[in-house]
Protein backbone atom coordinates (compact mmCIF):
# COMPACT_ATOMS: atom_id res chain seq x y z
CA UNK A 1 0.00 0.00 0.00
CA UNK A 2 1.57 3.34 -0.58
CA UNK A 3 1.57 6.44 1.30
CA UNK A 4 -1.60 8.06 0.07
CA UNK A 5 -3.78 5.08 0.68
CA UNK A 6 -2.40 4.69 4.11
CA UNK A 7 -3.37 7.94 4.97
CA UNK A 8 -6.76 7.26 3.43
CA UNK A 9 -7.54 4.29 4.11
CA UNK A 10 -5.83 4.31 8.14
CA UNK A 11 -7.06 7.46 8.94
CA UNK A 12 -9.18 6.30 11.25
CA UNK A 13 -6.13 4.57 13.62
CA UNK A 14 -4.61 7.83 14.81
CA UNK A 15 -8.36 9.26 15.42
CA UNK A 16 -9.50 6.32 17.44
CA UNK A 17 -6.04 6.30 19.44
CA UNK A 18 -6.67 9.84 20.57
CA UNK A 19 -10.46 9.22 21.90
CA UNK A 20 -9.13 6.08 23.65
CA UNK A 21 -6.38 8.13 24.98
CA UNK A 22 -8.72 11.14 26.50
CA UNK A 23 -11.00 8.21 28.01
CA UNK A 24 -7.60 6.55 29.61
CA UNK A 25 -6.52 10.24 30.98
CA UNK A 26 -10.03 10.80 32.68
CA UNK A 27 -9.95 6.88 34.00
CA UNK A 28 -7.43 7.75 36.81
CA UNK A 29 -7.94 11.62 36.93
CA UNK A 30 -5.17 12.38 35.03
CA UNK A 31 -2.43 9.99 35.03
CA UNK A 32 -1.59 7.40 32.72
CA UNK A 33 1.13 4.82 33.99
CA UNK A 34 2.93 3.97 31.13
CA UNK A 35 5.22 0.83 31.87
CA UNK A 36 8.97 1.41 32.19
CA UNK A 37 8.08 5.34 32.93
CA UNK A 38 6.05 5.47 35.37
CA UNK A 39 3.30 7.66 36.03
CA UNK A 40 2.39 10.53 33.16
CA UNK A 41 0.09 13.00 33.39
CA UNK A 42 -1.95 13.68 30.54
CA UNK A 43 -4.85 16.32 30.70
CA UNK A 44 -6.78 17.30 27.37
CA UNK A 45 -7.31 20.69 27.52
CA UNK A 46 -8.84 24.02 26.10
CA UNK A 47 -9.01 22.72 22.17
CA UNK A 48 -10.40 20.11 20.74
CA UNK A 49 -11.24 19.88 17.27
CA UNK A 50 -13.65 17.15 16.00
CA UNK A 51 -14.43 15.66 12.28
CA UNK A 52 -17.11 13.93 10.71
CA UNK A 53 -17.96 12.78 6.77
CA UNK A 54 -15.37 11.52 4.48
CA UNK A 55 -13.25 13.29 1.57
CA UNK A 56 -15.06 16.51 0.15
CA UNK A 57 -18.40 16.18 2.30
CA UNK A 58 -15.77 16.29 6.03
CA UNK A 59 -16.73 18.64 8.81
CA UNK A 60 -14.97 20.18 11.37
CA UNK A 61 -16.25 21.61 14.87
CA UNK A 62 -13.69 23.00 17.18
CA UNK A 63 -14.54 22.86 20.50
CA UNK A 64 -12.98 25.32 23.08
CA UNK A 65 -13.17 26.77 26.65
CA UNK A 66 -10.33 27.46 29.40
CA UNK A 67 -12.10 25.39 31.96
CA UNK A 68 -14.54 23.39 30.48
CA UNK A 69 -15.43 19.89 30.85
CA UNK A 70 -15.32 19.70 26.97
CA UNK A 71 -18.86 18.74 26.79
CA UNK A 72 -19.97 19.61 23.84
CA UNK A 73 -16.62 17.65 22.57
CA UNK A 74 -18.13 14.54 24.01
CA UNK A 75 -21.07 15.28 22.97
CA UNK A 76 -19.73 15.14 19.73
CA UNK A 77 -18.08 12.02 20.10
CA UNK A 78 -21.84 10.53 20.60
CA UNK A 79 -23.04 12.07 17.33
CA UNK A 80 -20.33 9.88 16.06
CA UNK A 81 -17.91 12.58 15.34
CA UNK A 82 -14.18 11.83 15.32
CA UNK A 83 -11.56 13.34 17.43
CA UNK A 84 -8.88 14.66 14.91
CA UNK A 85 -6.94 17.23 17.04
CA UNK A 86 -6.47 17.81 20.41
CA UNK A 87 -4.32 20.10 22.65
CA UNK A 88 -2.84 17.80 25.51
CA UNK A 89 -1.01 18.68 28.84
CA UNK A 90 1.81 16.26 29.41
CA UNK A 91 3.73 16.08 32.58
CA UNK A 92 6.38 13.87 34.13
CA UNK A 93 8.06 14.31 37.13
CA UNK A 94 8.87 18.47 37.16
CA UNK A 95 8.72 18.53 33.25
CA UNK A 96 5.93 19.97 31.43
CA UNK A 97 5.13 19.49 28.15
CA UNK A 98 2.03 20.76 25.92
CA UNK A 99 1.47 19.75 22.46
CA UNK A 100 -1.57 19.58 20.04
CA UNK A 101 -1.63 16.25 18.07
CA UNK A 102 -3.25 16.24 14.67
CA UNK A 103 -4.38 12.59 15.26
CA UNK A 104 -4.62 11.07 11.31
CA UNK A 105 -1.35 12.48 10.67
CA UNK A 106 0.36 12.33 14.07
CA UNK A 107 2.00 15.87 13.36
CA UNK A 108 2.86 17.54 16.56
CA UNK A 109 1.58 21.40 16.72
CA UNK A 110 2.84 24.26 19.04
CA UNK A 111 4.83 21.87 20.94
CA UNK A 112 6.30 23.62 24.30
CA UNK A 113 8.83 22.28 26.04
CA UNK A 114 10.05 22.23 29.45
CA UNK A 115 12.39 25.81 29.92
CA UNK A 116 15.56 24.10 31.51
CA UNK A 117 17.97 27.09 31.12
CA UNK A 118 17.08 30.79 32.00
CA UNK A 119 17.93 33.45 28.93
CA UNK A 120 21.02 34.87 30.53
CA UNK A 121 22.64 31.72 31.02
CA UNK A 122 22.32 31.34 26.95
CA UNK A 123 25.92 32.08 25.44
CA UNK A 124 27.22 32.02 21.68
CA UNK A 125 30.04 30.06 21.99
CA UNK A 126 29.82 27.46 19.30
CA UNK A 127 29.99 24.59 22.32
CA UNK A 128 26.76 26.12 24.11
CA UNK A 129 24.90 26.63 21.02
CA UNK A 130 25.51 23.00 20.04
CA UNK A 131 24.27 22.13 23.84
CA UNK A 132 21.46 24.18 23.35
CA UNK A 133 20.48 22.19 20.13
CA UNK A 134 21.26 18.86 21.79
CA UNK A 135 19.02 19.81 24.66
CA UNK A 136 16.56 20.93 22.53
CA UNK A 137 16.35 17.94 20.14
CA UNK A 138 15.91 15.54 22.92
CA UNK A 139 13.16 17.32 24.97
CA UNK A 140 10.97 17.42 21.30
CA UNK A 141 12.09 13.64 21.48
CA UNK A 142 10.72 12.90 24.75
CA UNK A 143 7.65 14.45 23.51
CA UNK A 144 7.30 12.04 20.67
CA UNK A 145 8.57 8.75 22.91
CA UNK A 146 5.60 9.76 25.32
CA UNK A 147 3.50 9.77 22.65
CA UNK A 148 4.79 6.38 21.06
CA UNK A 149 4.84 5.05 24.67
CA UNK A 150 0.94 5.78 25.32
CA UNK A 151 0.41 4.67 21.38
CA UNK A 152 2.00 1.32 22.38
CA UNK A 153 -0.31 0.83 25.46
CA UNK A 154 -3.19 1.27 22.86
CA UNK A 155 -1.58 -0.64 20.47
CA UNK A 156 -1.56 -3.77 22.66
CA UNK A 157 -4.69 -3.64 24.22
CA UNK A 158 -6.01 -2.82 20.55
CA UNK A 159 -4.77 -5.63 18.83
CA UNK A 160 -5.50 -8.13 21.86
CA UNK A 161 -8.80 -10.20 22.50
CA UNK A 162 -9.39 -7.34 25.41
CA UNK A 163 -10.24 -4.93 23.12
CA UNK A 164 -14.24 -5.14 22.96
CA UNK A 165 -14.02 -5.06 26.64
CA UNK A 166 -12.05 -2.31 26.63
CA UNK A 167 -14.74 -0.61 23.77
CA UNK A 168 -17.23 -1.48 26.22
CA UNK A 169 -15.56 0.85 29.24
CA UNK A 170 -14.94 3.51 26.31
CA UNK A 171 -18.82 3.79 25.19
CA UNK A 172 -19.52 4.17 28.92
CA UNK A 173 -17.12 6.97 29.55
CA UNK A 174 -18.50 8.81 26.49
CA UNK A 175 -22.41 8.24 27.51
CA UNK A 176 -21.55 9.43 31.04
CA UNK A 177 -20.25 12.36 29.95
CA UNK B 1 8.80 28.24 13.85
CA UNK B 2 11.60 26.47 14.16
CA UNK B 3 13.60 23.88 15.90
CA UNK B 4 15.32 26.55 18.81
CA UNK B 5 11.72 28.58 19.09
CA UNK B 6 10.13 29.17 22.09
CA UNK B 7 6.83 26.53 20.51
CA UNK B 8 7.48 24.64 17.49
CA UNK B 9 5.36 22.25 14.95
CA UNK B 10 6.91 19.55 13.83
CA UNK B 11 6.40 15.47 11.97
CA UNK B 12 8.50 12.58 12.23
CA UNK B 13 10.05 10.82 9.07
CA UNK B 14 11.97 7.33 9.12
CA UNK B 15 15.33 7.50 7.08
CA UNK B 16 14.93 4.51 4.55
CA UNK B 17 18.54 3.33 2.98
CA UNK B 18 21.71 1.89 2.80
CA UNK B 19 24.44 4.96 4.88
CA UNK B 20 27.64 4.84 3.45
CA UNK B 21 30.66 3.60 5.62
CA UNK B 22 32.47 6.79 5.78
CA UNK B 23 29.00 8.65 6.78
CA UNK B 24 30.84 11.96 8.03
CA UNK B 25 32.94 12.58 5.00
CA UNK B 26 29.91 11.71 2.59
CA UNK B 27 27.57 14.00 4.60
CA UNK B 28 30.21 16.96 4.38
CA UNK B 29 30.61 16.38 0.66
CA UNK B 30 27.09 15.69 -0.35
CA UNK B 31 25.69 19.13 2.22
CA UNK B 32 28.56 21.45 0.76
CA UNK B 33 27.18 20.35 -2.85
CA UNK B 34 23.58 21.24 -1.52
CA UNK B 35 24.19 24.29 0.01
CA UNK B 36 21.37 27.25 -0.68
CA UNK B 37 22.83 29.42 -3.31
CA UNK B 38 21.95 33.38 -3.11
CA UNK B 39 19.89 34.20 -6.25
CA UNK B 40 19.48 38.42 -5.28
CA UNK B 41 21.67 39.19 -7.74
CA UNK B 42 20.81 37.00 -10.52
CA UNK B 43 17.07 36.73 -12.04
CA UNK B 44 16.33 33.03 -11.22
CA UNK B 45 13.00 32.29 -10.17
CA UNK B 46 14.18 29.73 -7.53
CA UNK B 47 16.64 28.46 -5.27
CA UNK B 48 16.69 25.49 -2.41
CA UNK B 49 19.49 24.71 0.00
CA UNK B 50 20.96 23.80 3.06
CA UNK B 51 21.69 26.60 5.83
CA UNK B 52 22.95 26.93 9.22
CA UNK B 53 20.00 26.50 11.78
CA UNK B 54 21.46 29.56 13.63
CA UNK B 55 21.98 32.10 10.38
CA UNK B 56 19.81 31.72 7.21
CA UNK B 57 23.16 33.63 5.72
CA UNK B 58 25.28 30.61 6.17
CA UNK B 59 26.02 28.23 3.83
CA UNK B 60 30.05 27.67 4.71
CA UNK B 61 28.76 25.62 7.51
CA UNK B 62 32.82 26.24 9.22
CA UNK B 63 33.67 23.12 11.28
CA UNK B 64 31.17 21.34 10.35
CA UNK B 65 28.54 23.72 12.38
CA UNK B 66 25.90 20.60 11.25
CA UNK B 67 27.16 18.04 13.37
CA UNK B 68 25.87 18.28 16.73
CA UNK B 69 26.44 14.64 18.60
CA UNK B 70 24.74 11.93 16.62
CA UNK B 71 22.34 14.38 14.99
CA UNK B 72 22.76 16.63 12.03
CA UNK B 73 20.90 20.19 11.88
CA UNK B 74 20.31 22.07 9.40
CA UNK B 75 18.01 24.51 7.65
CA UNK B 76 16.43 24.13 4.50
CA UNK B 77 16.02 27.37 2.80
CA UNK B 78 13.89 28.28 -0.35
CA UNK B 79 14.14 31.59 -1.82
CA UNK B 80 11.06 32.00 -4.50
CA UNK B 81 10.28 35.31 -7.14
CA UNK B 82 6.74 35.44 -7.18
CA UNK B 83 3.97 37.70 -8.85
CA UNK B 84 1.00 38.69 -7.26
CA UNK B 85 -2.18 37.53 -9.25
CA UNK B 86 -3.41 40.89 -9.16
CA UNK B 87 -0.15 42.42 -9.96
CA UNK B 88 -0.42 39.93 -12.96
CA UNK B 89 -3.60 41.00 -14.09
CA UNK B 90 -3.05 44.48 -13.72
CA UNK B 91 0.26 44.46 -16.11
CA UNK B 92 -1.45 42.12 -18.46
CA UNK B 93 -4.89 44.29 -18.74
CA UNK B 94 -2.42 47.57 -19.15
CA UNK B 95 -0.50 45.53 -22.16
CA UNK B 96 -3.69 44.20 -24.18
CA UNK B 97 -5.30 47.71 -24.16
CA UNK B 98 -2.02 49.31 -25.66
CA UNK B 99 -1.93 47.09 -28.07
CA UNK B 100 -5.57 47.45 -29.20
CA UNK B 101 -5.03 50.63 -29.59
CA UNK B 102 -1.53 50.58 -31.39
CA UNK B 103 -2.88 48.50 -33.61
CA UNK B 104 -6.31 49.81 -33.73
CA UNK B 105 -8.40 46.66 -33.65
CA UNK B 106 -11.51 45.46 -31.29
CA UNK B 107 -10.09 42.52 -29.48
CA UNK B 108 -6.74 39.66 -29.31
CA UNK B 109 -6.79 36.57 -30.24
CA UNK B 110 -6.42 34.03 -27.29
CA UNK B 111 -2.66 33.58 -28.56
CA UNK B 112 -1.74 37.20 -28.27
CA UNK B 113 -3.10 37.17 -24.66
CA UNK B 114 -0.88 34.53 -23.41
CA UNK B 115 1.89 35.65 -25.14
CA UNK B 116 1.71 38.92 -23.25
CA UNK B 117 0.95 37.37 -20.27
CA UNK B 118 3.91 35.04 -20.15
CA UNK B 119 6.28 37.98 -20.97
CA UNK B 120 4.58 39.94 -18.49
CA UNK B 121 5.15 37.22 -15.77
CA UNK B 122 8.28 37.46 -17.17
CA UNK B 123 9.32 40.87 -16.63
CA UNK B 124 7.29 41.04 -13.22
CA UNK B 125 9.44 38.03 -12.12
CA UNK B 126 13.03 39.55 -12.90
CA UNK B 127 11.58 43.08 -10.70
CA UNK B 128 10.30 40.33 -7.87
CA UNK B 129 12.75 40.33 -4.99
CA UNK B 130 13.29 36.66 -3.34
CA UNK B 131 10.94 35.97 -0.84
CA UNK B 132 12.59 33.28 1.51
CA UNK B 133 11.53 30.62 4.03
CA UNK B 134 13.39 28.53 5.97
CA UNK B 135 12.61 24.93 7.70
CA UNK B 136 14.78 23.22 10.46
CA UNK B 137 15.38 19.78 10.48
CA UNK B 138 17.23 17.09 12.62
CA UNK B 139 18.54 14.10 11.90
CA UNK B 140 18.87 11.43 14.66
CA UNK B 141 21.77 9.12 13.08
CA UNK B 142 21.31 6.56 16.15
CA UNK B 143 18.00 5.53 15.57
CA UNK B 144 17.85 7.24 11.83
CA UNK B 145 14.54 8.95 11.95
CA UNK B 146 14.26 13.24 11.04
CA UNK B 147 12.22 15.88 12.30
CA UNK B 148 11.23 18.26 10.21
CA UNK B 149 9.72 21.88 11.69
CA UNK B 150 7.14 22.81 9.44
CA UNK B 151 3.22 20.58 8.64
CA UNK B 152 2.91 22.27 5.82
CA UNK B 153 2.37 19.37 2.86
CA UNK B 154 4.20 21.90 0.41
CA UNK B 155 7.52 22.51 2.31
CA UNK B 156 7.40 18.45 3.20
CA UNK B 157 7.58 17.53 0.08
CA UNK B 158 10.27 19.86 -1.00
CA UNK B 159 12.16 18.38 1.95
CA UNK B 160 11.89 15.36 1.33
CA UNK B 161 13.44 15.61 -2.54
CA UNK B 162 16.27 18.13 -1.40
CA UNK B 163 17.01 15.10 1.12
CA UNK B 164 16.87 12.46 -1.63
CA UNK B 165 18.86 14.44 -3.86
CA UNK B 166 21.59 15.47 -1.21
CA UNK B 167 22.00 11.90 0.58
CA UNK B 168 20.44 9.58 -1.70
CA UNK B 169 18.09 8.48 1.07
CA UNK B 170 14.54 8.24 1.16
CA UNK B 171 11.94 9.79 3.63
CA UNK B 172 8.82 8.32 4.82
CA UNK B 173 6.16 10.37 6.61
CA UNK B 174 5.43 8.20 10.40
CA UNK B 175 1.89 8.51 9.88
CA UNK B 176 0.11 6.53 12.30
CA UNK B 177 -0.61 2.94 10.92
CA UNK B 178 3.65 3.11 9.95
CA UNK B 179 4.57 4.52 13.40
CA UNK B 180 2.67 1.52 14.52
CA UNK B 181 4.28 -1.36 12.41
CA UNK B 182 7.50 -0.04 14.24
CA UNK B 183 5.87 -0.80 17.82
CA UNK B 184 4.32 -3.70 17.74
CA UNK B 185 5.28 -7.56 18.01
CA UNK B 186 5.72 -8.70 14.54
CA UNK B 187 3.61 -11.54 14.82
CA UNK B 188 0.69 -8.52 15.22
CA UNK B 189 1.24 -7.22 11.81
CA UNK B 190 -1.28 -8.99 9.87
CA UNK B 191 -4.07 -8.13 12.59
CA UNK B 192 -2.66 -4.23 12.37
CA UNK B 193 -2.79 -4.54 8.43
CA UNK B 194 -6.29 -6.19 8.45
CA UNK B 195 -8.25 -3.35 11.53
CA UNK B 196 -11.12 -1.56 10.39
CA UNK B 197 -12.38 1.55 12.74
CA UNK B 198 -14.23 0.59 15.68
CA UNK B 199 -18.00 1.81 16.46
CA UNK B 200 -17.37 3.69 19.86
CA UNK B 201 -20.97 4.93 19.89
Amino acid sequence: MDLVDIIAEKRFLGQEFVTWLWYKSEERGGAIDIPGMGDVSVVFEKHLLLESGEGDSREKVICQGLQSELTEARTGLRMGKKLEQARILLGHGEYQWNLTIRASMFDLKSVKVPKTMAASEESDDPEAIEGRLLEKISLYEQALQFVDELFRMYLQVRLSNDWEKEVLKVRTWINAG
Amino acid sequence: MGLLSSSASFVRFSVEGEMPANFWDFAAERIAGHAFRDIDDSYEEHSIGWVSIMNMFDSEFAYASYAAGDYIALAMRMDDRKVAPAVLKKFCQKEEERLKKERQIPKLSRGQKLEIKENMNLMLIKKAVPVPSVYDMCWNLADNTVLFFSTSAKAQASFEDLFKETFDLHLILQVPFLAAGKLIDPDLEDRLADMGPTILL
